[in-house]
């Protein structure tokens, strides 16, 4: 090769790495970004989406609720809430009554593939979370969230809550199904 | 006498053929273009967030096997690209340049591969957790597509390993070529792997295009160059053998005819591959260099009684129908860059050398043939060479005699201790492109002398023939 030839070789593929470098961090800072904000929405509507309290009163705007709040993006739909009990309790409602039902969280974007979690919740605790959606960019992502999904459902059903620790080598997956299992604990007023 | 330089302008530096910086530019774009194709597989893994990704040791083992492996088979293309017969390829380095280069990308681009397959299994075992061969187990049943990439890597092992010249040599050329052409099926079934496990390439990614875009380019490349070309050129062309001269003990001439081969802008000093349509020949192919300037109607090759297929071709019957892949090579007057020209040949190397000087671009007095062989007897063509040198104004010697034991010269050993190099032999070196062809050590050797009399490298212009 010839000098001339090496440095316009070198300047182009150091320039084409420079620009690939670039795209990459601003993608994973964009992407770092989604990912935040998308927990704190979950949040918010959350005291006022009544679906799953057991309250006559409260029936008629729980339906518009969740439709309208769209705390992710498609989902804040409550399965089975749990149908009221007729009769007694007409001033004993929401914030002390234990939730009972399955919660669908939001799906939640993630770099390898959407995830989303169902989660049901008897009497004011945990007893089953359901992946209905997880990373399934790519064979070795389905490997790893398969891997990972059991070791989630497992430390969520001891902790009873979203707050366990990651799974190594699962990140994504993990940060996506805590996500979303905030997203339906919040909804059902865990 | 003057001493004022300025009266002689043109000799203060060679005039360089137009033809040189031409090919120059044609052989940096290209080069230029290879080098970028590796960073840009690389810059494709940056932009999709591969390094920024990055948080454990597990994860940059990962990274870095997914690299390898990218770039490895970047070059892998490449190297299938070479030995695509393009004509761009062709005329900006020659067949031979393009075929070391080939060869020499072949161990880097494995082992490349080899760390491919190997960090990405520590990668994932290290984040199972498990340990290695569970892992490759773990790989083998439970990822898509894995068992083909397995297969394609044990074949390209295979492959790298046959190819390595001291085993080739213990092959019969078509066995090596027959096991070189299962590196396309190694490359083929790796295909599915990256575009099933990896992330890099999903479905709908941008990416995912550029990489499949690239093996169809190849794909097309070699289907157009090494099948669809040939095949066309030797329907139209109808080359039949018309005539087999004698020139020695066991060397023939193969004069041949046909039809609109003007068309083929076949020059002087190339070869073709030639395959000759007899019951016991025609499953070998085997390239000839042209021993006569070509015609529109009639190409002549000359031929030594050297391997299995070239001790039959003698009793090649006339009427013989010929098929071939080419013309290929640099070796020709379209390389040139100065304008004297010195042609060396040894044994059967004569043969483009003979075709060349009938039709290189020199003034008389301005060339020079030299003939190197053991004894006079073992030279051919040499009545031809005579009296074209006669007609064209070139000198011609014959420089015979046994090489001294242990030394590495190409002359005979006298003429090494009177201290007679290519410099002295030659008058003017430095203003001549220098063109050898002839055995693999025989030509290093000129080659090394040429250089060592200060012949930069765009004048030196070799042809080995013995692969």
């Amino acid at each position: 090769m010839r000098a001339r030839a090496v440095s316009l070789a070198t300047l182009a593929s150091l320039s084409v790495l420079a620009v690939g470098w670039q795209v990459g961090a601003q993608a994973n800072a964009s992407m770092q970004a989604l990912s935040a904000p998308q927990a704190a929405p979950a949040t918010i509507p959350a005291p006022s989406a009544g679906p799953a309290t057991p309250t006559p009163a409260a029936s008629a705007p729980a339906v518009s609720g969740p439709a309208t709040t769209s705390a992710g993006s498609t989902t804040t739909v409550p399965t089975a809430a749990a149908p009221a009990p007729a009769a007694p309790a007409p001033a004993a409602p929401a914030p002390a009554a234990r939730p009972t039902g399955t919660f669908t969280g939001s799906s939640v974007q993630t770099r390898f593939g959407p995830v989303q979690v169902s989660v049901t919740i008897a009497n004011g605790t945990i007893t089953e979370v359901t992946a209905l959606q997880l990373t399934n960019d790519g064979g070795r992502s389905v490997a790893i969230s398969a891997q990972a999904a059991p070791i989630l459902r497992s430390e969520v059903l001891s902790a009873q809550s979203a707050k366990v620790s990651n799974v190594s080598g699962a990140t994504y997956t993990t940060r996506g199904y805590l996500t979303s299992l905030q997203a339906a604990l919040d909804t059902a007023g865990f | 006498m003057s001493l004022d330089t300025r009266a002689r302008p043109h000799q203060a530096r060679p005039r360089i053929h137009p033809n040189y910086p031409r090919r120059m530019r044609l052989a940096d774009s290209l080069q230029i273009l290879a080098v970028v194709s590796v960073a840009l597989v690389v810059a494709v893994f940056l932009a999709d967030g591969g390094a920024a990704r990055i948080s454990t040791p597990a994860d940059a083992i990962t990274a870095l096997g997914i690299v390898t492996g990218l770039v490895g088979t970047d070059l892998l293309l490449v190297m299938m690209l070479l030995a695509a017969r393009l004509p761009a390829i062709d005329r900006a380095f020659g067949h031979d340049s393009a075929m070391a280069l080939h060869q020499s990308l072949g161990k880097p681009a494995l082992y490349l591969i080899l760390a491919h397959a190997v960090l990405l299994t520590i990668g994932y075992a290290l984040v199972q957790p498990a340990g290695f061969f569970d892992e490759v187990w773990i790989m083998f049943s439970s990822l898509p597509d894995m068992p083909l990439a397995f297969l394609g890597l044990g074949l390209l092992i295979a492959v790298v390993v046959t190819s390595l010249v001291i085993v080739r040599h213990k092959f019969r050329y078509e066995v090596w070529h027959l096991v070189h052409l299962l590196s396309y099926v190694a490359v083929l079934v790796a295909i599915p792997h990256q575009l099933s496990v990896g992330t890099l390439f999903r479905e709908g990614s941008l990416q995912r295009y550029y990489w499949l875009a690239l093996y169809a380019g190849v794909a097309g490349s070699i289907i157009l160059f090494r099948f669809i070309v040939p095949i066309v050129r030797s329907l139209r062309a109808r080359l039949t053998v018309v005539g087999v001269d004698q020139e020695a003990r066991g060397v023939v001439s193969i004069r041949l005819s046909g039809r609109q081969l003007r068309s083929l802008r076949a020059k002087s000093g190339q070869f073709f591959i030639w395959r000759f349509w007899t019951p016991g020949l025609w499953w070998q192919a085997h390239p000839f260099s042209l021993s006569a300037a070509p015609t529109g109607s009639s190409l002549r090759i000359t031929v030594r009684g050297l391997g299995d297929a070239s001790s039959t071709l003698p009793r090649v019957p006339v009427g013989t129908r010929v098929s071939f892949e080419g013309p290929y090579g640099l070796f020709t007057d379209f390389a040139r860059t100065s304008p004297r020209i010195v042609l060396i040949a040894a044994g059967i190397g004569v043969a483009p050398i003979r075709s060349l000087l009938e039709t290189a671009t020199f003034a008389p007095g301005q060339a020079t043939v030299l003939l190197r062989s053991s004894t006079v007897d073992d030279t051919y063509l040499v009545d031809e060479l005579a009296a074209l040198c006669r007609a064209r104004g070139a000198e011609l010697r014959i420089i015979a005699g046994k090489r001294a034991p242990g030394t590495s010269s190409w002359l005979p050993g006298d003429a090494v201790q009177a201290r007679i190099t290519l410099a002295t032999l030659v008058p003017k070196l430095r203003e001549a492109d220098v063109y050898i062809c002839g055995p693999r050590k025989w030509t290093d050797e000129v080659v090394r002398d040429a250089r060592s009399a200060g012949l930069p490298t765009r004048q030196i212009h070799f042809e080995r023939f013995d692969w």
